[in-house]
């Protein structure tokens, strides 16, 4: 006999009803059927009485009769009036509890479909906030669009970006006709003082109009006169919002304080408005003081907006021809204009897409893997549906509770993704360089979580419907039936499932070459070799206020003096100081050889990084000789030879080996006057500008023969952990200069790792998507052949019977398995050759078509594939024919 | 449902008076309440387990009937309704009332009842 308690307690389920209430209706109904039953027994066969029986609570609207019951009003129902209804909220509220209900019954299931949501969602949510702060979220400038970065490219010197010229500035805005302004700046760091401890500061020097140009107003006071920035003009500063915050409370009272910026007095004028951090990290502006009569060199930036309608490309012909008719070098160098954001932020294009590309892979994969689990749950549900159908549920009841059902799964999926995102964006963001532009600001994108939600919750709940249109074919009878459900697949739904799992394992293998590729990629970068030897050192910079230090030679006793006190520190085994250490920024100029033929009208002139070091520079950083010798106390004597050191790249330029270079003469290209220099030294490249970037070449001075340098980084090599020598070097220099601060304190290592955040991060990030897209793979491999078996055991059963071997079932479901996976491979292969080549410009020595990593790619989906088939194929040969067919 | 649909408002608003009257009488359980509808009504009228107990629930909830679980020797443990006071007087109200609707609509139609 059926068990009725058990049957009307389904019926009732979720009706909140309260337990002991519950109890009482569950036991009095199903004494009620039971009574029933046993006297239709007497008459009808088993199955007959049972199935009328059922028609007993066959109603879609019992449990809301019984809680209307509960509140059943005591004034009489007037006669013919319609009984209450339950409102459209409480059906909600029962299919809620019915759908949690249902998700805690299954829970392995429910855990991989809200996990594989939720993964996808997480992933694409935060990577396409980072995709949306870099390149899609307007800049917070007035009308960004018609914002141009303005610079002076020169391909004969090997640069892209030199800087723009004081003259050429000055001209440049004098003689445009399509811009409503144009700004110059440039970057400029400042020692603080006068406010508890000496602190260094970014800022920039700007041209008055900057601020206009961005199209912001000051947050406090006003903006620069035009005045206050020609040469000789007087000394104001605009302090930046940040800095105002923190250092000065955002009291107004900060106007025409006096602040003192490498020991000069700078009176307040304003206050920057919060967007204007440009350039960089600036924590305050100055006036450039633009002289046009200056020509020092290539150093500053410009940002300009565009007039009304003009094209960037009529911008740019305007800029040439006032260029041509004024510029400093003619020749040999060009205006520049892009985007802003390209300036800032285009080396991040090529890797925002990849990974864009990766996301949208993944969250395909488990998009497909929903669809598949949902195909196979929806046939395995079948005998569920037929029983609330047998029992009262419309077809429309059924899709409700499912639609329901699934809806919860994605809403749950979507709210962990949510958190999860936000947790990987904030990680990411940690993991950003500092000089990422402050104006770049990154936040969820609660839009794009939303729609990933809707793309993976339409995926969960459209083929979670499946059973629904099944049901409506389903023999009820047969189904209600104690036997197994065997309501076997449809054709069309298994190519569909096949089609499901080939997709997947074509795009798991996709992502999985492409993060072969990268991580390969990335572990050559790591292999590359420096040059120098960067553990167990540690560097901080130190400037030095002009004011104060007057004179070079007090700058110069100042270094040398600051070297000899921590190079005898317990723990330093070298010291040294440089204008720039590797990874420590760029001055270039231009060299000429002693006797070296005079470059043609195209010849190539690559620029070449100069650097002012102290002896025992290269000993600290680890940078080898190849001839010749380091810098010593015999140099530097004013009345010696001038010598240098120069690369290997340099050298190459001109003599067969290094050793030819010794002895030999250089100068500086561009004033034939100036004396010639006498090589000592060859030293061994070095990755100054990052491991993954190119070789310059470069050349060396004294310290003393250049004695006016006024900024340099202190280099200690360590016995110990080199970070122990921060304290006792800042006490060194404390001594010396309490107004001084000791700034920039990074390892060596540190220095290395960040340069490669990039590379790092995106490499990673493909590796674990590749990882995520692969274990989606396999369990859907996994699941749809396991299905598929069971769906088959009594197939199966009939055959062994029949004498089937078990070692031919398990070699047929394989083949039919792996025969999945092998289209898979196919096309994943081809769509991996396609897309690979994306990457290019990502790869560092490895080819988009690197062989080995094809292979090993193909052979761990193969292997993968194998295993997600073998266990299933392993249950289909182990069926016990018996049972297999006692279950019919 | 058994009954033919045109039949149904007819039922609903003839249920509580069905149910009241019955357990006029005596207390009775649910099963027995349904099954003396069938065969007094010889057939006519029925009532499935998903509308019988609602609608015995309400009338308690009303206060007009009152169950209670009985248990008897050598039986199940069953639900018993019986009539309260308050349901005495609503079910002689709407006897009341059935007769002033029925005569009304005879009235009309000209058809004859018991």
């Amino acid at each position: 006999m059926p068990d009725w308690k058990q049957i009307v307690r389904q019926r009732l389920a979720g009706s909140g009803l309260d337990g002991a209430r519950e109890a009482e209706i569950v036991d009095e109904m199903a004494q009620h059927l039971e009574d029933r039953y046993m006297e239709l027994r007497a008459r009808v066969s088993e199955a007959e009485a049972q199935r009328m029986a059922l028609e007993e609570i066959a109603s879609d609207r019992l449990i809301e009769d019984l809680i209307a019951a509960r509140r059943a009003a005591v004034q009489p129902a007037p006669l013919g009036a319609p009984a209450p209804r339950a409102g459209y909220l409480s059906g909600l509220k029962h299919d809620l509890k019915t759908a949690l209900r249902a998700i805690r019954q299954k829970p392995a299931f429910s855990m991989a479909v809200i996990g594989m949501l939720a993964l996808g969602i997480a992933g694409n949510a935060a990577i396409f906030s980072i995709f949306n702060g870099l390149f899609l979220k307007p800049l917070p400038f007035r009308d960004p669009e018609r914002l141009l970065d303005l610079d002076e490219t020169a391909p004969k010197w090997n640069l892209k970006f030199v800087g723009i010229s004081d003259p050429d500035c000055y001209n440049w805005r004098k003689g445009n006709s399509t811009f409503d302004g144009i700004a110059c700046f440039d970057t400029a760091d400042f020692n603080l003082s006068g406010l508890g401890s000496a602190r260094r500061v970014h800022g920039a020097k700007v041209t008055y109009d900057l601020l206009d140009v961005l199209g912001l107003k000051p947050a406090l006071g006003r903006n620069f006169l035009a005045e206050e920035d020609r040469p000789g003009g007087a000394r104001v500063v605009l302090v930046g919002y940040e800095l105002w915050r923190q250092q000065f409370n955002g009291e107004r009272a900060i106007l025409g304080r006096i602040l003192q910026l490498d020991k000069q007095a700078y009176t307040v004028v304003g206050v920057l408005p919060r967007e204007a951090a440009f350039p960089g990290r600036a924590q305050l502006w100055v006036p450039l003081q633009l002289d046009q009569n200056k020509r020092e060199g290539f150093y500053m930036n410009g940002v300009g907006r565009l007039k009304r309608g003009v094209t960037v490309e009529r911008a740019r012909a305007n800029l040439l021809s006032v260029h041509k008719a004024t510029a400093m070098v003619k020749e040999e160098t060009s205006p520049i204009l892009m985007p802003l954001r390209d300036r800032y932020l285009g080396d991040f294009r090529p890797i925002s897409n990849a990974l864009l590309g990766a996301v949208a892979i993944v969250l395909l994969i488990a998009c497909v893997n929903i669809a598949a689990l949902m195909l196979v749950r929806g046939s395995a549900r079948a005998r569920e549906i037929a029983i609330r159908t047998a029992i009262g549920a419309s077809r429309g009841r059924i899709i409700r509770q499912l639609f329901t059902e699934n809806l919860l799964l994605a809403g749950i999926a979507a709210v962990l993704g949510v958190v999860l995102g936000n947790a990987c964006l904030k990680a990411m963001i940690s993991l950003m360089p500092e000089d990422m532009p402050r104006w770049i600001s990154f936040q969820m994108d609660v839009r794009f979580a939303l729609f990933c939600t809707l793309v993976t919750g339409a995926a969960a709940v459209l083929f979670g419907l499946a059973p629904t249109v099944q049901a409506s074919g389903v023999d009820m009878r047969s189904c209600l039936q104690d036997a197994a459900p065997r309501t076997s697949l449809s054709r069309g739904r298994r190519y569909t499932l096949s089609a499901l799992v080939v997709c997947e394992i074509g795009l798991a293998l996709i992502l999985l070459i492409s993060a072969g590729l990268l991580v390969e990629a990335f572990r050559n970068v790591l292999h590359v070799d420096p040059g120098f030897r960067p553990e167990k050192v540690i560097t901080f910079r130190v400037s030095l206020p002009n004011v104060k230090y007057e004179k070079p030679e007090q700058r110069l006793a100042f270094f040398e003096n600051l070297v000899e006190r921590v190079r005898v520190l317990p723990g330093v085994q070298a010291a040294g100081a440089a204008s720039a250490p590797p990874l420590g920024g760029h001055w270039g100029n231009f060299f000429t050889a002693e006797g070296a033929p005079p470059l043609g009208p195209n010849g190539q002139n690559p620029v070449v990084l100069q650097v002012v070091v102290t002896p025992g520079y290269f000993d600290a950083i680890g940078i080898t000789f190849l001839a010749g010798r380091p810098f010593d106390a015999r140099d530097g004597n004013p009345k010696g030879p001038y010598v240098v050191t120069v690369n290997e790249s340099f050298s190459k330029r001109y003599w067969p080996k290094p050793a030819d270079a010794v002895g030999k003469r250089i100068r500086h290209a561009w004033d034939e006057k100036k004396e010639w220099m006498t090589i000592i030294g060859v030293t061994r490249d070095t990755k100054h500008y990052g491991l993954d970037q190119e070789m310059r070449p470069s050349v060396s001075f004294s310290e003393r023969e250049i004695p006016d340098w006024d900024s340099m980084s202190v280099v200690l090599r360590s016995a110990i952990n080199p970070q122990m020598l921060i304290a006792p070097a800042r006490d060194v220099l404390r001594q010396m200069d309490p107004d001084l601060p000791m700034y920039d304190v990074r390892t060596m290592t540190e220095r290395l790792d960040q340069s490669l955040w990039a590379r790092r991060a995106y490499s990673w990030l493909f590796a674990a998507f590749a990882m995520v897209a692969v274990v989606l793979a396999a369990a859907g491999v996994y699941g749809v052949v396991s299905f598929a078996v069971s769906q088959r055991t009594h197939e199966i059963g009939i055959r062994m019977a029949l004498g089937a071997r078990p070692q031919q079932v398990l070699r047929e479901v394989l083949t039919g398995g792996m025969i999945l996976v092998f289209i898979g491979t196919l096309l994943g292969l081809a769509g991996a050759l396609l897309t690979a080549r994306f990457l290019e410009t990502l790869l560092f020595g490895v080819s988009s078509r690197d062989p080995l990593i094809y292979a090993a790619v193909i052979l761990g989906v193969a292997g993968v594939g194998l295993a997600a088939n073998f266990v299933p194929a392993r249950r289909a040969s182990a069926v016990d024919p018996m049972r297999a067919l006692r279950t019919e | 449902m058994a009954v033919p649909s045109s039949d149904r408002e007819l039922k609903k608003g003839s249920a509580e008076l069905l149910i009241l009257s019955l357990v006029e009488g005596r207390a009775r359980h649910g099963y027995e309440i349904s099954k003396l509808i069938e065969s007094r009504s010889q057939g006519m009228l029925r009532f499935h387990v998903a509308s019988l107990y609602p609608l015995l629930y309400r009338l308690e909830a009303r206060g007009w009937v009152q169950g209670r679980w009985v248990e008897k020797a050598g039986q199940r443990r069953r639900r018993y309704y019986r009539l309260t006071p308050e349901g005495r007087k609503v079910l002689a109200a709407q006897r009341h009332g059935w007769r002033q609707f029925a005569e009304a609509v005879r009235r009309i139609t000209g058809i004859e009842y018991a």
